[in-house]
């Protein structure tokens, strides 16, 4: 009776763990499996990602599987190990992740491994995708300086590091490009994840006279949240963040994902398993400007086609934003 | 700048730093009580991640914040029951348990979140109250009479646990229990009933901590929301030294550092924020190193009592 017992626990255990993984079983034609340090709803970079793939579904009769939440060595390790050998694409979604694609991706020549932010595909099967996000940062940052009417722009910054410092840069130059008088302040939660301390540092920034807030990141949702209650405006980057608060966010960069992974798609076609940067530019078209219709009377005609400029000479590379 | 504007950022900085303090008094007296009778609960972080959901799944679902803050603290009790079976009558490693209950609730609260809401909604959260006469005092109005009301009750809570504690016949039961248990014990005092019901209140307060997060901090729910602020409140019974006034002076510390930082990278000056950001900790920490007095620690503290050990 004990030993049926247990047996039974342990089945619904495993059938559990499955759920959580979110591990789905069938048949399929290109198999995709994910891994994210945050979760696929987080209404940033995660799930950005996922969103991109999930776009791609029909297209390609993708077979998608993905973990969440996965940050420590040991479990990233195993994961990437038990996806490898069955998958053709294993996209681990974070720069945190570079050691341990470095390590598993020798032993499975076969699987394309994708990682990013990062310019340094290590080997043959693996990518290295490199948003630019300092690009749609400038362009926020032009409009940012043409919306403002303290001329006080606040930055909640997650952790003064990759992505963080591109984004941040490209947004103070953008600024400083329409106006050098406005006053920028930035400050640092030191997590990803801290949605209330995100929140509060943004109340910090409105407190000093803040009218126009950005940031990155997922815990941006708790400073949008604070930008909404006390009407002041947002500039989203990695996803549309409009929909937590439609009149808040002004525009957002978006990190068309999608394009990535059809690019990978593609490259496999032709034999081809990685072994190439990929950055994402406004160029390759790995990344969009995308502004929200309920604030479109902000944004005059004047504003609308300098920031088409803007993209055009992104594009042209005629504009070029060096990192300071 | 002005010195006017100073005091303006001094008055937003503190009135900031009342407010913030709520979940961390809530909390920390919750422990405090645990941990007064006897029992170190470690799963605060999980009991407020699930109080935090609950509360926010009944505010925006049924939009009652009443009730949702009504259904954390009743998730807290069961929380706490289960910390108490496990701890108190199993008499399993209360740090080991805590720590059990700590990732029980966790991801509990992730995996119902997934399920009941699947992602980032907000709701418009508690309102501060508007007191007339007080809350139009120049500055102190700013401070003290211009927060919610759960602030308030955390406030409250202080005096009203130290009353409880000192000058109830129950609070000399639960310091009794704390420190010699077979003592109580021969004294008739129910040593298990005792602990069970402080265990209880307190995962019910830290139910309420997360409450508080979630409706009216956050005013939305998101994964590890929490983001260690359960184990802060642990580390502030410590800064207190298991009695109510240093818990709330651990909290307004703690806060007010918070306030100070955030405050300090926005102004600009040059500064690695790494060093700001550690700052309230570190704070923390170096108080505690100079302030601790082992007197003052509940002696029975993470010893399970057996009524039949002739050790």
């Amino acid at each position: 009776m004990f030993k049926k017992i247990s047996f039974l626990i342990t089945l619904i255990i495993f059938a559990f763990g499955f759920l959580m993984t979110g591990a789905v079983y069938a048949e399929e034609e290109i198999s995709i499996a994910m891994i994210f340090p945050s979760t696929i709803d987080d209404m940033a970079w995660s799930q950005a990602m996922y969103d991109g793939v999930a776009k791609l579904e029909d297209e390609y009769n993708l077979k998608i599987s993905y973990s969440e939440n996965l940050y420590d060595a040991v479990q990233v390790g195993s994961a990437l190990r038990e996806y490898a050998p069955n998958y053709d694409i294993v996209i681990a979604h974070g720069a945190q992740y570079q050691n341990i694609v470095d390590d598993v991706a020798r032993d499975f020549p076969n699987t394309t491994f994708a990682f990013g932010t990062s310019y340094n595909a290590m080997h043959d099967n693996v990518y290295a995708y490199d948003p630019n996000a300092e690009e749609g940062a400038y362009i926020s940052g032009v409009i940012a300086a043409h919306l403002t009417e303290t001329n006080i722009i606040g930055i909640i910054g997650p952790v003064e590091a990759g992505d963080a410092i591109k984004y941040n840069s490209g947004f103070l130059q953008g600024v400083k490009s329409v106006n050098p008088d406005i006053k920028v302040n930035i400050g640092y939660t030191g997590s990803f994840g801290d949605t209330i301390a995100a929140k509060q540092m943004a109340e910090s920034h409105i407190d000093a006279g803040a009218d126009i807030l950005t940031g990155s990141a997922q815990q941006s949702v708790g400073a949008i949240r604070a930008a909404a209650e006390k009407g002041k405006l947002w500039f989203s980057t990695d996803i549309d963040q409009s929909i937590v608060a439609p009149q808040a966010v002004v525009a957002s960069q978006v990190l068309k994902f999608e394009e990535v992974v059809r690019y990978m798609i593609e490259a496999r076609k032709d034999g081809i398993y990685g072994g190439e940067h990929l950055p994402m530019t406004y160029a390759n078209g790995f990344l969009a400007y995308e502004f929200n219709e309920e604030l479109s009377h902000l944004i005059d005609a004047e504003l609308e086609q300098l920031v088409n400029e803007l993209i055009e000479d992104f594009k042209s590379g005629e504009l070029e934003i060096e990192i300071e | 700048m002005t010195m006017a504007s100073y005091f303006q950022i001094i008055t937003n900085m503190l009135a900031v730093a009342v407010a913030l303090s709520a979940p961390y008094i809530f909390a920390a007296i919750g422990e405090m009580f645990s941990q007064k009778s006897g029992v170190l609960n470690l799963g605060v972080e999980g009991i407020m991640m699930l109080g935090a959901f609950t509360a926010f799944y009944f505010s925006w679902a049924y939009d009652n914040i009443l009730l949702g803050i009504v259904m954390a603290m009743v998730v807290g009790i069961l929380m706490g029951l289960l910390m108490a079976i496990v701890s108190i009558t199993l008499k399993a490693d209360q740090g080991i348990s805590g720590i059990g209950v700590y990732m029980l609730g966790w991801g509990i609260a992730s995996t119902l979140f997934r399920l009941f809401i699947g992602g980032v909604q907000s709701i418009s959260g508690l309102q501060d109250l508007q007191i007339p006469i007080l809350g139009q005092i120049p500055y102190l109005g700013k401070i003290l009479f211009q927060h919610n009301i759960m602030v308030y009750l955390a406030l409250l809570l202080v005096p009203a646990s130290w009353y409880i504690l000192y000058k109830t016949p129950w609070g000399l039961k639960v310091r009794a229990v704390g420190t010699t248990p077979r003592a109580a014990d021969t004294m008739g005092i129910n040593v298990i009933k005792t602990r069970y019901q402080c265990v209880i209140i307190g995962s019910m307060l830290a139910g309420l901590g997360g409450a508080f997060l979630s409706v009216a901090q956050a005013n939305m729910f998101a994964n590890d929301l929490i983001a260690g602020r359960g184990f802060i409140a642990i580390a502030l019974v410590y800064f207190g030294r298991w009695e109510p006034l240093g818990v709330l002076k651990g909290a307004l510390l703690f806060s007010l550092a918070n306030a100070f930082q955030r405050w300090f990278q926005i102004s600009g000056i040059s500064f690695p924020y790494e060093i700001t950001v550690v700052f309230p900790y570190v704070l923390i920490i170096v108080v505690l190193a100079f302030s601790y007095k082992k007197f003052s620690e509940p002696t029975a503290l993470t010893v399970p009592y057996d009524r039949e050990f002739k050790g």
